[in-house]
């Protein structure tokens, strides 16, 4: 076992974990946060996307002992009913959720993109979004949406 | 007609739940004390297991079962016939499930999984469904059908002589389409467990609980009401979720080892457990007049039915009534098959059978009006379906017809060549 400090969602942690153990796994199973989803096991689907010091990867690709030291952000660290983000706002009201099963990568994949960089293009919105499938195919109103909460930012 | 709800925007009332990452799917749920369940899958698309012998996996700390055919009370499922087994002894397909272990970690369950070998008799395969559908090709399913010919559907409208006594042109041609995955972005899952009552419980992400319920008590012996099925949130289905997959499995080993079970697919297994879109091919004969009216129409569609029935009747049965695509076509000959091979089994995907059809009718429509020099728009107003118009089935389309609506909204975009403005 390895023994591992690392802040999710502001709260620090120390934990210890497999050498094999996947960043998904130690955040799924040991600390219980459930909404960051495993579709593929490969880094294709972006499903299990969380921020991490700054960057969005893909958690199944990460080991949870590279995590150590680290910052990270999982959707649980994202809004909440009272005062959801506004990409989490654009997402209902635009209707870019259906199944949902890719809905907490997607918001991540925004939210990270509008913290750095506020006044997005169109393209970069592509870029930004371009490592999450939505199965689904809802791309358009997900992007719609996400062009909607850069605007709503800017107010 | 004025409604609060059509024409209004309402939101999805689970969006809420899925934007803040609350909403539980089935690997989202877990229990105390639950084992993990793995399943073995046959390499082979043809065979007979000949012994499986568990001990190297039993001998492993934390494995707890290995389950196999003589263990499934009735080692049956499928949606339309039961010709699927829970646990092959007889395979049909890669991917087959011939064995199950259960064990404490899912660790264990991969591990012991690797352990469990299997002996087959490799028997010869069929993949071409053109050559499966001989009848002197042995049968997949012979309790089922004497040929590998699941399900034949023929259309007949007019007379083709006459049909093709007016045709001034006539484009005959072969087309092919692959078989597709869903891929839903959720690989299945299932928590099955006993409660309280004794009563089996499986939760799932299922198109059709109800029809899981049936099947898992068929399997099992049990009576309907000592079957629950809670359906979780459905992570993408798109048809592929409408024939059972893990769920009788996991029943089976939680009922036998009194204990709670977990199954994850792998995206990889999660390809090999589900049915695909039919593959079709698809002869197309369609003749037309000189001033593009179409007169006579003859098609042959084989739908790749793969290992199982799962709903290939009723997909090619949808083939056939759509194979004319939204035309007016007074002399029609169709005949459409559903043929057992040993690829994937096939299924519901999106459009049920009525997709295929489309890449021959249009390209043939396509074809057709470069032959005769009039335009692709052209050829479609002179033969669509309007109200009033008889399908090639004889139905009467009395109302919700819009296709010359439909037409004359893209017209711009056809006449400016397919650019957009």
């Amino acid at each position: 076992m390895i023994e591992i400090k690392l802040v999710v969602n502001e709260k620090p942690y120390t934990l210890n974990v497999e050498p094999s153990e996947r960043l998904i796994d130690a955040l799924r199973n040991r600390l219980g946060l459930l909404g960051t989803k495993e579709g593929c096991g490969e880094g294709e689907c972006g499903a299990c996307t969380i921020i991490m010091d700054g960057k969005t990867v893909n958690s199944c690709l990460v080991l949870a002992a590279q995590a150590n030291g680290s910052v990270l952000t999982t959707i649980e660290g994202v809004g909440n009913r009272r005062s959801p983000h506004p990409v989490q706002k654009a997402f209902v009201e635009v209707g870019a959720v259906q199944c949902g099963f890719c809905t907490p990568g997607m918001v991540l994949s925004a939210k990270n993109l509008l913290d750095k960089n506020s006044h997005p293009s169109e393209t970069e919105i592509g870029i930004a979004m371009s490592g999450n499938l939505c199965r689904c195919t809802g791309y358009d109103k997900i992007l719609r949406a996400v062009k909607i909460a850069a605007e709503e930012g800017k107010q | 007609m004025k409604t609060s709800v059509v024409g209004s925007r309402v939101t999805r009332e689970d969006a809420w739940g899925k934007v803040f990452g609350q909403t539980k799917f089935p690997a989202d749920v877990n229990l105390p004390g639950q084992l993990y369940a793995v399943v073995i899958r046959s390499p082979h698309p043809h065979a007979r297991v000949l012994s499986i012998n568990s001990d190297y996996a039993l001998e492993m700390a934390g494995v707890v079962a290995v389950l196999s055919a003589k263990d499934v009370p009735h080692n049956a499922h499928g949606v339309l016939f039961r010709d699927q087994p829970v646990l092959a002894e007889y395979v049909r397909m890669v991917g087959d499930p011939v064995a199950v272990v259960g064990a404490e970690t899912e660790e264990i369950a991969r591990e012991a999984a690797k352990r469990v070998q299997v002996e087959y008799e490799v028997l010869p395969t069929v993949f071409d469904p053109e050559e499966a559908m001989k009848p002197d090709v042995l049968p997949l399913h012979p309790s089922l059908r004497p040929t590998n010919v699941l399900y034949h559907m023929p259309i007949r409208r007019g007379s083709m002589e006459e049909g093709w006594a007016k045709a001034d042109v006539v484009i005959e041609k072969e087309y092919n389409t692959q078989h597709v995955d869903h891929a839903f972005l959720q690989p299945e899952a299932v928590l099955a467990y006993l409660d309280e009552r004794g009563h089996l419980v499986v939760q799932t992400a299922t198109q059709y609980a109800h029809y899981d319920r049936g099947e898992i008590a068929h399997a099992l012996g049990l009576r309907f009401s000592q079957v629950q099925v809670k359906t979780l949130a459905v992570g993408g289905a798109f048809g592929g979720r409408e024939d059972i997959s893990l769920q009788v499995i996991a029943a089976l080993m939680a009922w036998k080892t009194l204990r709670p079970v977990k199954m994850e697919n792998t995206r990889e297994e999660s390809f090999y457990s589900h049915s695909k879109r039919h593959p079709m091919r698809m002869q197309y004969k369609t003749g037309a007049t000189k001033d593009g009216k179409l007169v006579a129409m003859e098609a042959k569609i084989v739908g790749d039915s793969g290992a199982y029935a799962s709903w290939s009747i009723n997909v090619l049965r949808k083939a056939a009534v759509h194979a004319t695509g939204p035309y007016v076509i007074p002399n029609v000959s169709i005949d459409s098959y559903a043929v057992f091979t040993n690829n994937p089994f096939s299924g519901a995907m999106r459009g049920f059978g009525a997709a295929q059809t489309v890449l021959a009718y249009e390209s043939q429509m396509d074809l057709l009006a470069k032959e005769i020099g009039i335009s692709p728009l052209e050829i479609r107003l002179r033969n669509i379906f309007k109200v009033g118009s008889t399908t090639a089935t004889g139905q009467v389309l009395t109302s919700s017809v819009p296709l010359d609506q439909c037409l004359a909204k893209i017209t711009p975009y056809l006449q400016r060549g397919g650019e957009s403005e």
